[in-house]
């Protein structure tokens, strides 16, 4: 970007304004506060040109122009608010209100509907229009996107971003004239698609509307809460809609967050498994060989009780905790707090998504290598290994697609399965599946035992590779321990800068990893065998730690290994597809649950303590590529307590009080003691995300130690989000979830 | 139940998948050839195009809904086709409509019970000098009455199906005198459509000419020279047209005979295309050689499914002989051409619509610029003319610009095509220099007006132009006089109203054309055609007062503000109209009916 590009002087409205060569004449206008109307204009999508409400004067042209496909050029005189400019706008909302029923009062769009805005602003408040108006009944597209055929403008930004952004093309335009209609893909009159939502965020009218949302409230009777979104790893901003205490819908129609107005129907609508029937509101314990209802005070006397038990009798070693890859960083903090003080053991791990600890021990220390997701529209070149970030991470798809279409970016893509993304990708080698190591090796150029095609085809990307200014990686969990490795050593050796992004699943996977939720890392990813390191907290939290290493996952479900296991967050039963019994976690005596539904593993447990959910607490949450949020609890959780607040008070019961009276001032130590999150607070308060950059590489020696088995993905779909995605009506009601991936 | 299509169609289909440089192209062809197979577009034929072509089902679907010949429903085995456009509507075409109404009973487009005949009310068939006109899936019947439509159903339900018009009526075998036959001098000639007719008569000489004796650059300055002007409707001088194709990109260029006649009152190109298809293949190849450019594509209207048998004909004796294909005629130059059936849509007329439907997709025009001299079809270079614009080209090649120029009037070469229709004793094609003033067009060429009735108003190109009164009919026939005189020479398409014409009902009827052919893209034409529609309908029948001014003032509105010409070719005749014939309006709002449903000598008649 060195040398300044002139910008274009012109005049607008009698300013003289200055904009970058190339830029749209409506874009210009409205850098210095000019607004052109328009409704199909819709940057980052094609243009249409077609509602013609953008039309301007412009000098020497004699019909009027629309400001959005005219460029601007030096010396152009540009008049927005003439009276033939205003006549212009009146006749186009006059022909538009036509066939638009006017049915605002019912409209779910009315308080946030462009048109209405339109016509409050421009006119044509006096209909001439004495005919018959087209009409259709309204069409149930899908469980999700209702169609009204009557109020929709045809701006056909439903039609483009479901094509353009989604690569999804669900929606389609049929018949032609006044009576063009959407129409959705499949022969019965129904939609087959993401089910994302786009669709109906994008549009400015109330046709397109959502089965959650419909008929339910008013804009002006809710508020807005932007928060990240409890599901995948991609950390999007979704602004929750709330009235009562409940969430009516989703959405980020302000655009802000590292996701714009992406997101996917988890994060619009999947937020309703809070309001679960199912939900746990008070404490179990188990009586007689039942779970039964308890007070607070009876199930934390029991589990402290219990605990202390265990730890006198056989040792703080007899003692496993599984963490969670969906609560708060202050959360797991307190969590590997609580097990290396309180009790005094290392036996703490979480299902890993990502081998987070591999990658950054192969950085070496290199904090600068880390690409967050707005990165991806910044880069040359993107390659993918593993993973199908279509399903597993849409905001990550999305932004790989946008990085290919508007900003030409190449891509990549290596995979055992054909994933959607090959569609984008300009090589996609598939290789065996479990190959995906061996495929880096071949980048590196050794030879592997691989297809003789996908050699050729990785000889190939390793050529093109090799010429491009700066690469993006993304990897899922098929790249662990010394594949991690090899890959940032082949990262390395190209020209430009490589940057890394790990593909983990749940919201707060990096944020688990980056805590300390392992057996043999410290927050930060410090090692446990380093006494220097291991001394620092010691005098921070006034206490001594076990030196050894822990049992990781595996190592306690295997029998006999545990008489106590804590799990808080995680359903081991499913994730580590464990016989549904004691038995299968290992046997342990006692075992306690912090969970918000009665999973398999709550099921077993002889204490189940009921939590909130990442929209009813506070903290903070790092998404997949380090970007740190903080949680704006929403809603007020009823019945259940935060996993802080629960460990907090058990550490009081046990005698070892741990001080921190909220997750801020947790947050606080965090910010100060774990490396990497030194972060700014001005922009985690106004909601935005702000990058951490974990690793010192002291223990780059350790990283291929990684044991096989300990990272693998849930590979969840579009449609599926672990325990809470069950819970998840809408997410439930979607047809496509029961279809085989491909075909989405 | 499994698509079942004939071995025959699916060869078919194959030669269709290879012959566009993108797989896409053949899909409506394929949609329409499986139509006629299979009575109707199935959700199955769908789903296996979708396969076949590699898209989106929706995308199929998308384009089939868009053009108004292809079906979602089967219709019957004879589609009677009834055209009551402005032409047809002139010369009795709504008593035969109503006529085929009663006897299939029933809505429009579904079968008779015995599943014989289904009906539809169609736009401008193309048939405007053989007014009124049906066509019966893809035969034309042209000057009906009524007893010969009943007759025609008869011998249709009897399985004797009677010889449709073998060309189109109104073509002059036997020049007018005034007439100057340029590019139809081989009208009547025996065999006018093989290649030993063409080569006998000057065929191909032109080419011969353009590639041995002239460069690229000489061929465009003769064609400048000639002052030979776009004859689709916009009179472009075609000369500057092909001097903006880029000479130096690495891209593939292409050349687009514009063969989508749709215009209203226009029929010109039927006729050079079905008795003289060589000459507009010579035009095509030596456009071609001007802009370097070595594939080309005829895009027809698909109503004119025997015009394009024709010219595949034609186009086969081309390759056979070697002036299609590689090293024509020795000289090293290659050039291929394809010949593309459309499905329906007035809107694949505009330039730039007609290269999406050639891609496979809806008509939707493209934002301009770039042109498609710079962007055009697949996104290359393209050269889009007019049939009759490319028929010309051979002429001016052999003769020369300078004798082509002079035989118009300055700034306007050469002859044109005019398609008279109407109220006249001989309506027909005549070719007459540009700049033939109306009058004589009328009085002297086509016979005199109908039953000694007097001239009310004339259509002077096509229905998008505004219209002229009886006092304006000492206009020259040139793009420019009829410009000053307030019109537009448009697509050649004249068509002569008497003084019992009911100009409301023009202006009706029109509309809802208009109306019927908006593509849906913008708003002030998608909502503006309907409204105004509804508002004529509604006023032909009884209007308001403030409806005569309101119809202007929504023309108006349109007018200028549209994404591409058919709003303004849909405001210019309303406005014109309204404006010139306000007492008609108002005699409507006085009486309380149409003035001309009591005279016995109205519209209709």
């Amino acid at each position: 970007m060195g040398d300044e590009q002139k910008t274009v002087p012109l005049s607008v409205d009698g300013r003289s304004i200055e904009a970058p060569p190339g830029t749209l004449l409506i874009e210009a206008c409205k850098s210095v506060g000019i607004e052109v109307p328009s409704f199909c204009y819709y940057p980052g999508l094609s243009l249409q040109a077609a509602c013609r409400m953008c039309l301007v004067e412009i000098e020497k042209t004699p019909k009027l122009q629309t400001a959005c496909t005219v460029i601007v050029q030096p010396g152009m005189v540009v008049r927005t608010s003439t009276p033939q400019v205003h006549a212009a706008r009146k006749a186009m909302l006059e022909f538009l209100l036509t066939n638009h029923p006017l049915d605002c009062p019912v409209c779910d769009k009315g308080g946030e509907c462009e048109l209405q805005d339109m016509v409050f602003r421009y006119g044509a408040a006096e209909s001439r229009f004495a005919e018959e108006k087209e009409h259709q009944p309204e069409q149930r597209f899908s469980s999700v996107v209702y169609f009204d055929y009557p109020r929709c403008i045809l701006c056909f930004r439903c039609v483009r971003v479901c094509d353009e952004a989604m690569d999804v093309k669900a929606l389609g335009v049929g018949q032609r004239g006044v009576r063009s209609t959407i129409i959705p893909n499949r022969p019965d009159g129904t939609l087959e698609c993401e089910e994302c939502g786009m669709c109906i965020d994008i549009c400015p009218v109330g046709a397109l509307t959502s089965h959650q949302y419909r008929y339910k409230t008013r804009p002006w009777e809710m508020k807005y809460v932007g928060t990240p979104c409890a599901h995948c790893g991609d950390g999007c901003k979704t602004t929750l809609n709330i009235r009562n205490n409940q969430i009516l819908r989703g959405n980020n129609r302000d655009k802000t967050g590292i996701n714009g107005e992406f997101l996917c129907i988890k994060g619009r609508y999947g937020g309703d498994f809070v309001h679960h029937p199912e939900r746990l509101r008070q404490p179990l314990v188990r009586r007689h060989g039942r779970l039964e209802p308890a007070t607070w005070e009876e199930g934390l006397d029991l589990v402290a009780h219990r605990l202390k038990e265990i730890t006198v009798s056989a040792g703080p070693d007899r003692i496993g905790f599984l963490g969670s890859n969906r609560t708060t960083n202050e959360e797991n903090y307190l969590l590997q707090r609580f097990a290396r003080t309180v009790i005094g053991t290392n036996n703490i791990d979480h299902h890993r998504t990502a081998d987070y600890a591999a990658l950054v021990a192969a950085l070496g220390g290199d904090t600068t290598a880390f690409a967050a997701s707005g990165d991806l529209a910044r880069t040359a070149a993107i390659l993918l290994i593993g993973s199908d970030p279509t399903h597993n991470h849409p905001l990550l798809a999305y932004n790989i697609r946008a990085a290919g279409r508007l900003h030409d970016a190449r891509l990549y893509v290596i995979n055992a399965r054909e994933i959607k993304l090959r569609r984008q990708a300009d090589r996609f080698v598939q290789v065996p599946a479990g190959q995906e190591a061996a495929a880096v090796e071949a980048l590196l150029g050794a030879a592997p035992d691989l297809p003789p095609d996908a050699r050729q085809e990785l000889d190939k990307v390793r050529a093109a590779l090799e010429k491009e200014s700066d690469v993006i990686v993304l990897f899922g969990a098929e790249m662990w321990g010394r594949g991690v490795k090899r890959l940032v050593e082949f990262g390395q050796k190209l020209a430009g800068k490589t940057r890394y992004i790990a593909l983990g699943d749940y919201a707060n996977s990096r944020g688990a990893a980056d805590m300390g939720v392992l057996p043999d890392l410290l927050p930060g990813y410090g090692p446990l065998t380093d006494a220097t390191l291991r001394k620092k907290w010691e005098q921070l939290w006034n206490s001594s730690l076990p030196a050894t290493p822990g049992l990781n996952a595996r190592q306690m479900f295997e029998p006999g290994r545990l008489r106590g296991l804590y799990v808080v967050g995680a359903n081991p039963v499913k994730t580590f597809k464990l016989a549904h019994t004691r038995d299968g976690l290992g046997a342990p005596e006692l075992l306690v649950v912090q969970e918000l539904f009665l999973t398999e593993t709550a099921q077993l447990a002889d204490v189940v303590l009921p939590a909130a959910s990442a929209y009813e607490k506070d903290g903070t949450l790092t998404n997949t590529c380090g970007e740190l949020q903080r949680l704006r609890r929403p809603l007020e959780p009823v019945g259940a307590r935060s996993d802080f607040e629960i460990l907090r008070l058990l550490s009081y019961a046990l005698g070892k009080p741990i001080p921190w009276r909220t997750p801020e001032a947790a947050f606080e130590e965090i910010r100060q003691q774990v490396p990497g999150y030194q972060v700014s607070l001005a922009s985690l308060l106004v909601g935005e995300a702000t990058r951490t950059a974990p690793g010192d590489g002291r223990h780059a020696d350790k990283a291929a130690e990684t044991s096989p088995g300990l990272i693998f993905s849930s590979d969840d779909s579009l449609f599926t989000s672990g325990t809470l995605g069950r819970f998840s009506e809408m997410l439930n009601s979607v047809p496509e979830r029961k279809l085989p991936r491909s075909q989405l | 139940m499994a698509l079942q299509l004939s071995p025959e169609l699916r060869q078919r289909f194959q030669q269709l998948k290879q012959r566009y440089p993108s797989l896409r192209s053949a899909l409506i062809p394929m949609l329409l050839y499986a139509q006629d197979e299979i009575g109707y577009v199935s959700d199955d034929l769908i789903s296996y195009l979708a396969e076949e072509l590699n898209l989106r089902r929706v995308q199929v679907e998308e384009t089939v809904l868009y053009y108004s010949m292809l079906r979602r429903k089967p219709a019957g085995r004879f589609h009677l086709q009834v055209c009551t456009n402005v032409a047809c509507l002139l010369r009795g075409a709504k008593p035969i409509l109503e006529h085929v109404r009663q006897r299939c009973g029933g809505p429009p487009k579904t079968p008779t019970p015995d599943g014989i005949f289904s009906f539809e009310e169609v736009e401008c068939l193309g048939a405007c000098t053989g007014a009124p006109a049906m066509q019966v899936n893809y035969d034309y019947y042209e000057n009906l009455t009524v007893p010969q439509v009943e007759q025609l159903m008869t011998q249709l339900r009897a399985g004797k199906k009677p010889a449709p018009v073998p060309h189109i009526s109104g073509v002059q075998f036997q020049p007018h005198p005034a007439e100057v036959r340029v590019i139809s001098r081989r009208f009547g000639l025996p065999d006018s459509t093989s290649l030993d007719t063409y080569l006998k008569h000057d065929g191909y000489q032109a080419l011969d000419k353009a590639l041995k004796q002239m460069t690229p650059e000489q061929i465009i300055e003769e064609v400048k020279r000639s002052n030979l002007r776009g004859r689709g409707g916009a009179g472009f001088p075609a000369g500057m047209k092909w001097s903006f194709v880029p000479k130096d990109t690495s891209k593939p260029k292409y050349i687009i005979a514009n063969a989508d006649e749709s215009e209203p009152g226009t029929c010109k190109d039927r006729p050079l295309m079905e008795l003289d298809p060589h000459q507009l293949i010579e035009g095509m190849l030596i456009a071609g050689r001007a802009v370097n450019a070595h594939q080309g594509f005829i895009y027809v209207r698909g109503e004119y499914r025997y015009v394009l048998e024709i010219l595949e004909r034609a186009v086969t004796e081309a390759y056979e002989r070697a002036y299609l294909g590689k090293n024509i005629l020795g000289s090293g130059f290659d050039f291929d051409l394809v010949v593309h059936t459309g499905a329906g849509a007035y809107e694949c007329g505009e330039e730039s619509a007609l290269m999406e439907s050639l891609e496979g997709k809806r008509g939707y025009p493209r934002i301009r610029p770039p042109f498609p001299a710079v962007v055009g079809l697949y996104g290359c270079p393209t050269v889009i003319n007019n049939v009759e614009t490319l028929s010309s080209v051979p002429s001016i090649i052999l003769k020369g610009g300078e004798w082509y120029a002079n035989l118009g009037t300055p700034k306007n070469g050469g002859t044109r095509l005019f398609c008279i229709s109407g109220h006249v004793n001989r309506p027909g094609l005549y070719e007459l220099p540009m700049g033939f003033p109306l009058r004589r067009m009328i009085e002297e060429v086509a016979g005199g007006m109908r039953n000694g009735k007097k001239c009310k108003a004339v259509i002077p190109g096509g229905s998008s132009v505004p219209v002229l009164t009886a006092d304006q009919l000492d206009t020259p026939m040139d793009f420019d006089s009829v410009a000053k005189a307030g019109s537009m020479l448009g697509s050649g398409g004249v068509m002569v109203m008497d003084e019992d014409t009911c100009m409301v009902e023009v202006a009706q009827r029109i509309m809802h054309f208009y109306a019927h052919e908006s593509c849906g893209w913008c708003i002030p034409c998608r909502e503006g055609t309907t409204w105004l529609r509804k508002m004529l309908d509604r006023f032909h029948a009884g209007g308001r007062v403030e409806d005569i001014r309101q119809i202007g003032e929504l023309a108006r509105n349109m007018l200028g503000k549209t994404f591409c010409p058919l709003g303004d070719a849909a405001a210019m005749p309303t406005i014109s109209i309204v404006d010139k014939f306000r007492d008609e309006f108002e005699e409507h709002l006085r009486s309380g009916e149409c003035p001309s449903a009591r005279s016995p000598a109205g519209v209709a008649h």
